[in-house]
């Protein structure tokens, strides 16, 4: 249990700081959201309950986490009822991250994530250290692999930064439906405890400056519905175009000769390092509007590094062609292919189904209630025309050791995928795909997500058995290679 | 291309049956409340009634079908799975990108001597091939041949 000759420290003391200022918050949610009084009362004695709990486990969590960082090792000893002691040796740490959110920003103080090959999670964690011994510990995980701290000499390897003018027109493309809610929610549960009246003040708002509520109801209705949709979209842009400034902040991605180096964010910063043989795959992405005007965003797809990105990382968040393709290169080496083999025209017929059979049935169940509904059949054309233009957005390569997939119709991706880094291949064909002589071909690399990974829909079935030999014929020449290399 | 144990046919028919039956508490309350309620509308016992008819086409018809369409065969440098009724997926794993494999066996199938052999890898959707179904010492003697393959050519 003695390990006299290296010293033990413990956290950063504001980690007490913290704790009670994340508890104030919790209370006061807690407090204003419950309307009644006597739901206010309970809430008040489980608030009570609480910290006498949790307050001394707290403590004792506090006094029990210990570590201590040489250059071959970390070691950390924690744990209140169950005690761990963790060792990782600093040839196995894979990348040493430094993050400092708003608050531990006000503080002065850093969280420090220590990641291993093993797991895609963070194995190592350090909640609250000062950003000097955050500082310290990188270095010396990092020394014990190379000799060398590649931000000193910045103008030697490839960079990019993004810049204060760029990060704002890049802001300009972004919406948020998501954060749209998130607001809405907020909105009710302030105007539910009180504090803000919406309802009212919209109605004086509409009054004022539109129309009498009681006037003609189908009239009202649908001014209503256009309003409503146009609040919605004028607040997700600019809750968008925030969100985005916010995160992409000062962003600045540097390839140094082992590492990938990256530093952005503007409340939380987030500051990294990636080894090169954690990119597994790239997702270049656009709309049809940023790409009117030559904008892309390229993601690096590693082994699920930070959960909240599920294993997607911005390698460069807004770009001309051009520069994507130079950096993107030289990350993994690839060449844009300069033509592409669209998918079976088939595709159409059995997307255009599938649209009909959806709407035909939405129309029809909410026909029982709504007569209404009828005219939703006037988006069957529009969706036949989407199916088109899907069939016409959905197209693939096989160029120069990558597979490139192009897909979608509004979030246009495309996909550069390693032909060594994959690890499954498969081949799908449902009864309808089966009917029409369709089947959809799907890759498999370490760490894709489930709902986006890369796939071609609905290729003639021979066209994806050939494909998929050519593959794997150079999937297999490669290993050749490798074996023969060692 | 071989085919999977026949006996797997009964563990699954067994499995299905088990799998309806945890719905019958459900129906059954459903039933019982019916029996009780002023509501005439439906007959009682209309509930379990349908549960045991979709219970049993599904028991005849799925297990069967599904044995039928079961293909596998390990080569010389990968696994190769064919199966499915209405999803019919091709799966190639190259033995290469095996990060470590299970045989497994639960009590069902340890009564009818058959074992799953799985196959772990580092990708996502194909994490894990399954191929249940075959004899014990089958599945022993894949699982053998595919990590000696993954010994010899470890680099």
């Amino acid at each position: 249990m003695q390990e006299p000759s290296v010293e033990f420290r413990r956290l950063h003391l504001l980690t007490f700081v913290h704790n009670v200022f994340l508890a104030i918050v919790g209370f006061a949610i807690a407090w204003t959201t419950s309307p009644e009084s006597s739901i206010q009362r309970s809430s008040l004695i489980f608030s009570v309950i609480y910290v006498v709990i949790m307050g001394p486990i707290s403590l004792a969590k506090y006094l029990r986490f210990r570590y201590y960082v040489t250059s071959e090792e970390l070691v950390m000893h924690y744990g209140v009822f169950k005690r761990v002691r963790r060792n990782i040796p600093s040839d196995r740490v894979q990348n040493v991250a430094i993050e400092r959110n708003f608050l531990a920003r006000i503080l002065g103080t850093a969280a420090v994530k220590i990641e291993t090959a093993g797991t895609a999670q963070a194995e190592g964690v350090l909640s609250f250290v000062s950003v000097r011994e955050a500082n310290r510990i990188r270095d010396l995980l990092h020394t014990a692999k190379t000799a060398h701290t590649p931000e000193e000499n910045t103008s030697t390897f490839p960079s990019f930064h993004l810049t204060l003018p760029r990060l704002l027109i890049s802001s300009v493309y972004q919406f948020s439906l998501g954060l749209f809610a998130v607001l809405v929610g907020v909105l009710q549960q302030l105007e539910l405890i009180g504090l803000i009246d919406i309802e009212g003040f919209t109605e004086r708002i509409l009054e004022e400056y539109l129309f009498e509520v009681t006037n003609s109801l189908p009239y009202t209705v649908a001014t209503l519905i256009i309003a409503l949709i146009l609040i919605t979209f004028i607040l997700s842009w600019i809750l968008g175009f925030v969100q985005n400034f916010i995160r992409y902040y000062n962003f600045y991605i540097e390839l140094g000769p082992e590492k990938i180096h990256r530093k952005y964010g503007l409340i939380t910063l987030r500051e990294g390092a990636l080894p090169y043989k954690r990119v597994q795959s790239f997702l270049i992405r656009s709309n049809p509007l940023m790409r009117l005007h030559d904008w892309y965003r390229i993601e690096m797809q590693t082994l699920g590094l930070e959960s909240g990105e599920r294993g997607f990382q911005p390698a460069i968040p807004f770009a001309k062609w051009s520069e994507i393709v130079t950096l993107g290169s030289k990350i993994r080496p690839f060449t844009v292919p300069e033509a592409y083999t669209r998918v079976s025209r088939r595709t159409i017929r059995r997307r255009c189904l599938r649209y009909t059979l959806f709407i035909l049935a939405l129309v029809a169940a909410l026909y029982l209630w709504w007569p209404y509904a009828v005219w939703g059949l006037t988006l069957l054309p529009i969706m036949w025309g989407i199916a088109c233009l899907q069939y016409l957005c959905h197209s693939w390569s096989f160029h120069d050791g990558n597979l490139f997939i192009r897909r979608r119709l509004f979030s246009q991706q495309l996909w550069v995928v390693p032909i060594e880094r994959l690890q499954a291949f498969e081949i799908n064909a449902t009864f309808f795909q089966r009917r029409l002589d369709l089947c959809t071909l799907r890759v498999d690399t370490a760490g894709a997500g489930v709902l986006r990974h890369p796939k071609i829909i609905d290729m003639r079935r021979d066209d994806a058995e050939k494909l998929l030999t050519e593959l794997y014929d150079v999937f297999q020449g490669h290993r050749e290679q490798e074996r023969r290399g060692n | 291309m071989k085919v999977l144990d026949p006996a797997v046919k009964s563990v699954w028919t067994i499995k299905s049956v088990l799998r309806w039956c945890i719905l019958l508490p459900f129906s059954a309350t459903a039933d019982v409340a019916l029996f009780f309620s002023d509501n005439n509308t439906f007959l009682p016992g209309l509930w379990t009634g349908l549960l045991i008819i979709t219970c049993l086409v599904w028991t005849l018809i799925v297990p069967k079908l599904r044995y039928k369409y079961w293909r596998y065969e390990l080569r010389e440098e990968d696994l190769y799975a064919i199966r499915g009724i209405w999803n019919r997926v091709q799966t190639i794993v190259p033995l290469r990108r095996v990060q470590h494999l299970d045989v497994a066996q639960d009590l069902i199938e340890g009564n009818y001597d058959v074992a799953r052999l799985v196959v772990h890898t580092a990708g996502t959707r194909s994490t894990d091939v399954v191929i249940p179904g075959l004899p014990y010492e089958e599945a022993v003697r894949l699982r053998d041949t595919v990590r000696d393959f993954v010994a010899e050519h470890m680099d």
